[in-house]
């Protein structure tokens, strides 16, 4: 029933290493970085210098001065080694912040491409893909590059350099005693490895078991009254024990794999020391090796099992950096499907154009499924249009037209007789003011929402919006007037409020066209009636086409057509298509004479 | 404070012998640790005199094992008892959770329930497992080498240990500063996460209005804020490690400058510098580690007192009653409710002085405007929320006094917005009635009239719901949940508008369908549907909260001008409806 707790999701899943291809177009981003870049590459040699200089001072110091008790030159050693360890701290701490900088920087620029072509993408494809899988790729997934870059690569890079710089050292120093370290590191590492890899294992699958038990816990917290009205507390208790529990054995297995990496590097490094010892007793016998040296050793042994506690765990970060890379590149490879026309064809038409509309031959659907077809209608500038029909007929599509939302399978659909697919979108769809049934609010204030940050937009512009609608009304009941705060997606407005700001929105940018959805849902007398003010208002000067579902709308424009099964079955003024008694009278009928309308549908059937 | 871990102190009487092997184990791993810079000195010293050290080494082999091997014991017992206590911790407050009613979940948010289960409960399992580790290792680590320290040389002690003060002051108050900027950068990455969010949804309303420019700004403006506050974070961080070396390397520097004078002087030998080394090495972790773990405690506690928040909270309505009369094994399903005042939030009623008398097997139908207060009372009668003892009775018995065990087998309602767990169909439908078999469920989908769909599932009754699998629509859910309910064969079933998303077939086959069960069971219907309406036996008309009237479908529309606006609506949007389809 429930999937293995090891399954492999799309964002839990692992890369290779290192995929060079990847690499490289990831580099591309660091390249206006490049500086960063260099001096972050530049300071982990020096770090390891510093690091790698301070057991040969510690060798000089005992086998020129400790041992043979001259002291002169020694306060020259010391002040060198003060600086070396000094140059060390400083060349560490600046190699993580020029690190955790130019991660930051880079994957700044990468996220602001990611998200401005997120922003180009079509309604088809947010229909596709869940917006928490999107949000994944802008945010978490950036996330994990970042890492890459702030402690995976270049830190790696570093880590390497060091354990060479320091081989190199300990073979300058004593090339004898050197292959003690040589021979038994690589073992070292090698365990070292395995064991971070596994306990990354599972690590992940304690996470997985976590956010099962925080989803069951959510799911639980929902469905609160299922579990109580069929009195489900005991399953429900010991479904979530099982998880917790599976979770506690996990843990156990991963604490005693932390405590056993911790423990036998450790171990390995006192194991190492005590090699040195018993061999370089020989070689000290044989008098080829001094006691400052063998001292050296031992403080380079510690120095040197330092990063090998971590260097498996970045290879690991580098593992789902990869994998985040190559989903995040392929979402910027997503091509749009409508895009601006090419410059050869492009139309600018006149800063007002007179706003004709019309439909030519056109059909179209979603996949298969055919919802306007062979549709024409030509609107005539500053003319008023209502489109009435039944849910399904195809009027929501028909609007979607006209502003490029979709594209049409065949026909055109033409502004001023230039085809919209010749007008370049940002241009047509300021030409296209549409007014959606629900109007999405953003967080954000009250004027926020009616100029939609748009800098260009005055407050004077906004107040002045507000008050040609009529939503200052209300909104100078708020709080905070223009400045106030919606709640999350406006909760706090009601829908016919909500409509209100939709409206002023047009107001404010002010669009030669208006394209308007009623809410359908019922919305209080007051803001009905206000509403309807601005309506009037809005549709003055404006070739406006209108989704009407109230009688008061339909009786304010010049014409209207009865949308059915993506066709026109008729169109007219208000009075001649009641005289004509096809489906428009029978829709009149029943929302405006009550249950009598039945009949007359019935009939219709 | 014993206040603040009073719900903590009971989790840890189990663990007395658990805290005492570790605490024994940890001691021996630290002695161990301690021998090992001293047997390197004796090394030293007989290298020095141009002898073999054969059995030192074999002695440093040995210790080295011999303290791995206690590290990891006293590791996984200390990180085990953490752990238990976590696992103790986060079922306490599952079962609590399970516990509480309605009243308390309308005062909280669902993902910070949850994150008190993640985050917080592990903030305290740190708290009881690494803080123990650390706080003991540190003090032993300082016994353990500082007699040895100060036996060979106190002065030169002295001046190694000088820099540890400022070792730990620095580390307490960098994890301090990084924990709250840690909390700024998970702060304005969820800013960001909810940026993305909020665009992707209203990603239609950008587009009308070609506000994309406009997008791209205000998105490099928060992704600006992010990447500040993690720079200012990564500087703190950047600081730790190198300071952590430096510490050492200070120390070290320390040994050199007094203790090589005094080597080369004769008064202290080569093996006496080895060790003072590795001393140093022994105790900058556990002082850095004390520093840090000072904040992971504050963190925890802090957690603590959000997890006691819960744990505290006691459910509004009874839990179990004790000695309830007996009654018979199958209710006859009378519900009578006296005078019955309720209110979600006090101060706002919904319910007043409600009287109703509702004979064993009715179908009765509830009807009125939106927010007229049916569903407050259909959520009563089914004791999601708390009501004044002898409001309402249930065949003469007060609801407040019957078993909760016995009330859910017996009465059952299926809500408006009915939830499903992500789980196969099946599982939704049966819980964990396992008395009844696929046959029974199959029964109960098609009283639901939910069979001809579910064949067209991909797996018909074993597809998954929700998020890893199929979603189901309004209706389908609604009929899921009806079904889910029949299942337990109630003898009072409360339907809260679960025809709402069904056409007027459909409709028409459940009311058939549920008329047709073997013995008549006592129905509640909330109803915007006539059809439905028209076939109840008694119909009760509800405004403001009061009942306005009561009857049969005609007798209403004869009567009440409020009936007749509403069965007016109702049959306009039936006939929108079907000229939809």
């Amino acid at each position: 029933m429930m999937p293995a707790v090891n399954a492999e999701t799309e964002e839990t899943r692992y890369g290779t290493f290192l995929d060079l291809g990847l690499m490289a177009r990831f580099l591309g981003y660091a390249r206006p970085h490049r500086r960063w870049l260099g001096l972050a590459m530049l300071l982990p040699p020096l770090g390891a210098l510093a690091q790698v200089a301070q057991p040969m001072v510690i060798q000089m110091a005992v086998d020129r001065h400790l041992l043979t008790g001259d002291m002169t030159g020694f306060g020259v050693l010391l002040l060198v080694l003060a600086a070396l360890v000094f140059g060390q701290f400083l060349a560490g701490y600046l190699q993580s912040t020029v690190n955790a900088m130019l991660g930051q920087r880079v994957i700044g620029d990468l996220r602001k491409e990611l998200f401005a072509h997120l922003l180009t993408l079509d309604a088809a494809f947010f229909a596709k893909n869940p917006s928490g899988a999107l949000t994944n790729r802008v945010a978490n997934d950036a996330e994990a590059i970042s890492q890459m870059v702030s402690s995976g690569l270049i830190n790696l890079f570093g880590d390497l350099f060091l354990l060479v710089a320091i081989a190199v050292g300990m073979v300058l120093l004593s090339p004898q005693l050197a292959v003690v370290v040589v021979v038994l590191m690589p073992l070292v590492i090698a365990v070292a490895f395995q064991v971070t890899r596994r306990m990354r294992l599972i690590q992940r699958q304690g996470t997985l078991l976590m956010a099962r038990m925080t989803a069951r816990l959510t799911e639980e917290t929902e469905g609160r009254d299922v579990i109580r009205l069929f009195h489900q507390q005991q399953a429900a208790r010991e479904r979530f024990d099982q998880l917790n529990r599976d979770h506690r054995t996990n843990a156990d297995r991963s604490n005693f794999l932390e405590a056993f990496q911790f423990s036998f590097v450790e171990a390995a490094s006192t194991a190492v020391v005590a090699m040195l010892f018993w061999h370089g007793a020989t070689l000290m016998a044989e008098g080829t090796l001094t006691m400052g040296v063998l001292t050296a050793f031992i403080d380079a042994v510690r120095r040197l099992f330092f990063p090998i506690r971590d260097l498996a765990g970045k290879f690991t970060t580098m593992q789902s950096a990869m994998s985040a890379l190559e989903r995040v590149f392929a979402l910027l490879d997503t091509k749009a499907a409508i895009v601006d026309p090419p410059v050869a064809v492009c139309h600018t038409l006149p800063e007002r154009p007179q706003g004709a509309i019309r439909f030519h031959g056109v059909q179209c659907g979603y996949g298969s499924d055919v919802v306007l077809s062979d549709l024409d209608l030509t609107i005539a500038p500053g003319e008023r249009i209502a489109i009435v029909g039944p849910t399904g007929a195809g009027k929501s599509t028909l609007i979607k037209l006209l502003n490029r939302t979709i594209e049409t399978q065949r026909g055109v659909v033409t502004i001023d007789d230039v085809p919209v697919n010749q007008i370049p979108l940002a241009r047509l769809r300021r030409l296209a003011g549409v007014a959606r049934q629900e109007t999405f609010l953003f967080a954000g204030s009250v004027a926020d929402n009616i100029g939609l940050f748009d800098p260009t937009i005055t407050k004077e512009r906004i107040a002045w919006a507000a008050r040609e609608t009529g939503a200052w009304e209300f909104i100078q009941r708020l709080p905070d007037g223009l400045e106030s705060r919606l709640s999350e997606r406006g909760n706090n407005l009601s829908a016919g409020q909500r409509q209100l700001v939709g409206m002023t929105r047009i107001f404010a940018l002010d669009p030669p066209i208006l394209v308007l959805d009623e809410a359908t849902s019922s919305v209080d007398a007051v803001s009905e009636r206000l509403i309807q003010t601005a309506l009037e208002r809005l549709m003055v000067n404006r070739t406006s086409v209108i989704i009407a579902h109230r009688l008061s709308t339909i009786r304010h424009v010049d014409r209207i057509v009865v949308l059915a099964k993506g066709r026109i079955i008729e169109t007219g003024t208000h009075e001649e298509l009641l005289a004509h008694h096809g489906l428009f009278a029978t829709l009149h009928a029943l929302q405006f004479q009550g249950a009598s309308g039945r009949r007359g549908l019935e009939n219709l059937k | 404070m014993r206040l603040r871990l009073r719900h903590l102190l009971p989790l840890f009487s189990g663990q007395k012998r658990a805290f005492a092997l570790g605490f024994m184990l940890l001691a021996i791993t630290n002695a161990s640790a301690a021998a090992i810079p001293y047997v390197m000195k004796l090394t030293t010293e007989t290298l020095m005199h141009q002898q073999m050290p054969g059995w030192y080494i074999f002695m440093l082999l040995a210790l080295a094992l011999l303290n791995a091997f206690f590290r990891i014991q006293s590791r996984t017992c200390i990180f085990g008892i953490g752990r238990d206590v976590e696992f103790a911790l986060r079922r306490a407050y599952h079962a609590k959770l399970l516990s509480l009613d309605a009243p308390f979940f309308n005062q909280e948010k669902t993902g910070d329930l949850a994150a008190r289960a993640a985050a917080d409960v592990s903030a305290v399992r740190m708290f009881v497992g690494p803080g123990f580790l650390q706080i003991s290792n540190v003090f032993m680590a300082y016994a353990a080498t500082l007699p040895v320290m100060i036996m060979l040389d106190p002065w030169l002690t002295l001046y190694t240990l000088a820099p540890i003060p400022l070792v730990l002051g620095l580390s307490r108050l960098l994890t301090r500063r990084m924990y709250r900027l840690s909390r700024v950068v998970a702060d304005r990455f969820g800013h960001l996460s909810g940026f993305i969010q909020e665009s992707i949804a209203g990603i239609a309303a950008i587009h009308a209005h070609a506000r994309e420019a406009d997008w791209q700004r205000r998105f490099a403006h928060e992704n600006e804020e992010l990447a500040q506050a993690a720079i200012r974070h990564a500087r703190l961080q950047s600081l730790f490690g190198p300071m952590v070396v430096l510490a050492g390397a200070i120390g070290g520097f320390i040994i050199l400058a007094h203790g090589g004078g005094e080597v080369a002087a004769g008064r202290l030998t080569m093996g006496d510098f080895i060790a003072f080394s590795g001393y140093l090495a022994m105790l900058i972790w556990p002082t850095v580690g004390f520093g840090w773990i000072l904040t992971v405690m504050q963190r925890g506690l802090a957690a603590l007192d959000r997890i006691s928040g819960v744990l505290d909270a006691q459910p509004f309505l009874a839990a179990e009653v004790a000695a309830a009369p007996a009654r018979p094994e199958r209710w006859p399903g009378a519900i009578g409710i006296d005078n019955l005042e309720f209110a979600f939030r006090p101060g706002t009623p919904v319910l007043h002085g409600i009287t109703l008398e509702i004979p064993a097997g009715a179908l009765i139908g509830l009807a009125g405007r939106i927010g007229c207060g049916k569903s407050a009372l259909l959520q009563v009668l089914a004791r999601l929320y708390p009501v004044p003892a002898g409001t309402i009775r249930i065949d003469g018995q007060d609801l407040t006094t019957i078993p909760e065990a016995e009330l859910r087998r017996e009465l059952t309602m299926v809500p408006q917005e009915s939830f499903l767990f992500s789980a196969p169909l099946i599982q939704n439908l049966l819980l964990n009635r396992t008395d009844e078999g696929r046959s029974r469920t199959e029964a109960a989908v098609t009283t639901a009239a939910l069979d001809e769909e579910v064949q067209r599932f991909p797996k018909g009754l074993d597809t998954m719901i929700g998020e890893r699998g199929i979603t189901l629509s309004g209706g389908q859910r609604q009929r899921a949940a009806l079904a889910r309910a029949l299942l337990g064969d109630p003898s009072i079933l409360l339907l809260d508008d679960v025809f709402a998303h069904v056409d007027a077939r459909t409709e028409e086959r459940i009311l058939a369908n549920l008329r047709h069960a073997n013995h008549r069971r006592t129905v509640v219907m909330v109803c915007h549907r006539i059809a439905a309406l028209q076939r109840a036996d008694c119909i009760h008309l509800m405004d403001q909260g009061r009942i306005v009237a009561s009857g049969t479908h005609e007798s209403l529309l004869a009567t009440s001008e409020l009936y007749r606006d509403l069965n007016m609506t109702m049959s306009r949007t039936e006939a929108l409806e079907a000229l939809s389809q």
